[in-house]
């Protein structure tokens, strides 16, 4: 579990760390919408010097950024392989019997793993630069505006921290009772079908029993503390938007608009 | 047949920026057919330690020799299954891994897995029920519907199946109140006396170690920092200030009343014995 990089936040003390969540989740957003603008290949070149500089900024080193990658990696080979099967348009790169490669199944693929790529770098700087605890307030924060719309966004943020809270708990809490399990001749790596559904089945109950005794116990902890999701609560922590801030979330407008430019210009 | 542990050493996630020494080179041979217990403070490598004797951990340096089976680095599991049929491991608050429907089945899992029928291990199931003081009606019932010290009681049977030779516990009377943490050391202590098989109890609780135990192994930051019989160690309350643990009443009552010009035996560790003394102290002091 120690070297999964996509989520794990790092203390690097950077500007990015100390600028407000708010903003960053914007400027994610903002980011998000300019790498979906259909502005070709130069539309690319904005965003990448963006995100470039946020990870110069946030004192993550590029390797850290592409390590987050490792799990799609799986997903962007299988993309490869779909597109060049079934797209049949271009000019033709390759022919060997029934088997042929054309250039826009290849040009598609690559384009979709850029942003694939752009994307989960931007999120990756995201949750490296910025506490759990800190990006749920920010987003209870930006989703305040809805709650005339009915969006319960102080509870939808309970919730989300909540269940951040508890993921090492639960992984502490699988491990003990796995070792619990396999000291009664549970064995999860031999054994027939029939063996291995019993051995994830002497996994799963005790892990779900475990839990809802834990939000039971939550529960009734925060009841006897008088919480009320209805109420308004104030905060030990404000969030301020500094000078930094507004510039990142121009340089994301920038970004947005000159993608929006090119795509226009290319019509 | 003594356990015996050489020059073992551990370290979690090595060669990653989370490296940790738990285990820097253990050297035990603890005997067989007693009672010894593992104390020390969190993170002393307790836990670690007792993960080896049933091969949860492999070992990564150094050797076990335990219930017939030697334990080096790169063992496949394999070989050792059998192994955890003999060393039977009781964690701490066992009662969280119950998952069957009912208790009978809970408790056949473990001979299940070690190869016996169902048939034979709902046999076993029923003999042990009593054995851990619950009745043989509750067989049919959930385990799900019995109170916390009810669960434990079941957990615990569920490894007393297997008929271990050496039984380890984490704990064992953690968060059950003081009688049913007695009837539950009562129980190990019979298995003991009346079966001998080998107990080896990682406590925090110093009158329960001076009340059962044969020995005292006492871990700091992965290295035996003593191991001697239960009555040596507790005539030396400094060794206990050391490692930041409290003695039992009894002890410090001793102590307590040799600063007070009092001459007591040090061999006395019973209260009645020690009431004597103090009588018969006082009496000769007039």
């Amino acid at each position: 579990m120690g070297n999964i990089a996509l989520g794990r936040y790092m203390d690097l003390n950077s500007v990015v760390n100390k600028m407000d969540p708010r903003t960053k989740i914007m400027v994610l957003l903002i980011v998000m919408i300019a790498i979906f603008i259909p502005a070709g290949f130069w539309g690319y070149i904005p965003i990448a010097i963006f995100i470039l500089a946020a990870l110069k900024l946030s004192k993550l080193s590029i390797r850290f950024a592409l390590r987050s990658m490792k799990p799609m990696m799986f997903m962007m080979v299988f993309l490869l392989v779909i597109n060049v099967l079934v797209m049949k348009t271009g000019t033709l790169w390759f022919k060997w019997g029934w088997f042929s490669i054309y250039s826009d199944a290849v040009i598609q693929t690559l384009y979709i793993i850029l942003r694939l790529l752009l994307m989960i770098v931007m999120t990756t700087i995201l949750t490296a630069t910025t506490k759990p605890l800190d990006l749920t307030l920010g987003l209870e924060k930006l989703l305040k505006p809805f709650e005339a719309i009915g969006l319960p966004a102080h509870i939808i943020a309970m919730m989300i921290s909540i269940a951040l809270r508890f993921i090492p708990t639960l992984i502490e809490e699988t491990q003990r009772i796995m070792n619990a399990q396999a000291s009664r001749g549970v064995d999860l790596e031999n054994g027939t079908l029939k063996e291995k559904v019993m051995a994830v089945l002497a996994l799963i109950v005790p892990l779900f029993v475990s839990a809802f005794d834990r939000a039971d116990q939550l529960a009734n902890a925060m009841e006897a503390r008088g919480y009320d999701p209805s109420r308004p609560r104030t905060r030990y922590k404000m969030l301020k938007m500094h000078s930094a801030d507004y510039m990142a979330l121009c340089m994301a407008l920038i970004v947005l608009l000159s993608d929006i430019g090119l795509w226009m210009a290319g019509i | 047949m003594s356990i015996e542990i050489k020059e073992l050493k551990y370290t979690y996630s090595p060669g990653s920026p989370f490296a940790h020494k738990a285990l820097d080179g253990i050297n035990l041979s603890i005997p067989e057919g007693q009672v010894t217990a593992i104390i020390g403070q969190t993170g002393s490598g307790k836990s670690t330690l007792v993960q080896h004797l049933n091969g949860l951990l492999k070992v990564q340096e150094g050797s076990i020799d335990i219930a017939g089976y030697h334990l080096e680095p790169q063992m496949k599991l394999k070989e050792i299954k059998q192994l955890r049929k003999k060393v039977g491991l009781v964690f701490q608050f066992p009662e969280y891994q119950l998952f069957e429907e009912t208790i009978g089945k809970d408790i056949a899992f473990g001979p299940i897995n070690f190869g016996d029928t169902p048939e034979m291990a709902m046999e076993k199931a029923k003999t042990i029920l009593p054995k851990v003081g619950l009745d043989e009606s509750l067989i049919e019932r959930s385990p799900f519907d019995l109170s916390g010290g009810q669960k434990r009681r079941v957990a615990i049977a569920g490894i007393l199946v297997q008929d271990p030779e050496i039984l380890v516990l984490d704990e064992p009377a953690a968060g059950l109140d003081p009688q049913g943490a007695e009837e539950m050391m009562n129980l190990f202590m019979s298995l003991n006396k009346e079966q001998g098989k080998t107990i080896i109890l990682v406590s925090h609780d110093m009158e329960h170690v001076l009340q059962y135990c044969d020995n005292v192994i006492v871990l700091e930051n992965g290295k035996v920092k003593t191991f001697c019989d239960t009555k040596t160690f507790f005539k030396h309350p400094e060794w206990m200030k050391e490692i930041g643990i409290n003695p039992p009443g009894i002890v410090t009552l001793k102590q307590k009343l040799m600063e007070n010009g009092f001459v007591i035996d040090p061999e006395i560790f019973d209260e009645e014995e020690l009431a004597v003394a103090i009588e018969s102290q006082v009496k000769s002091n007039g």
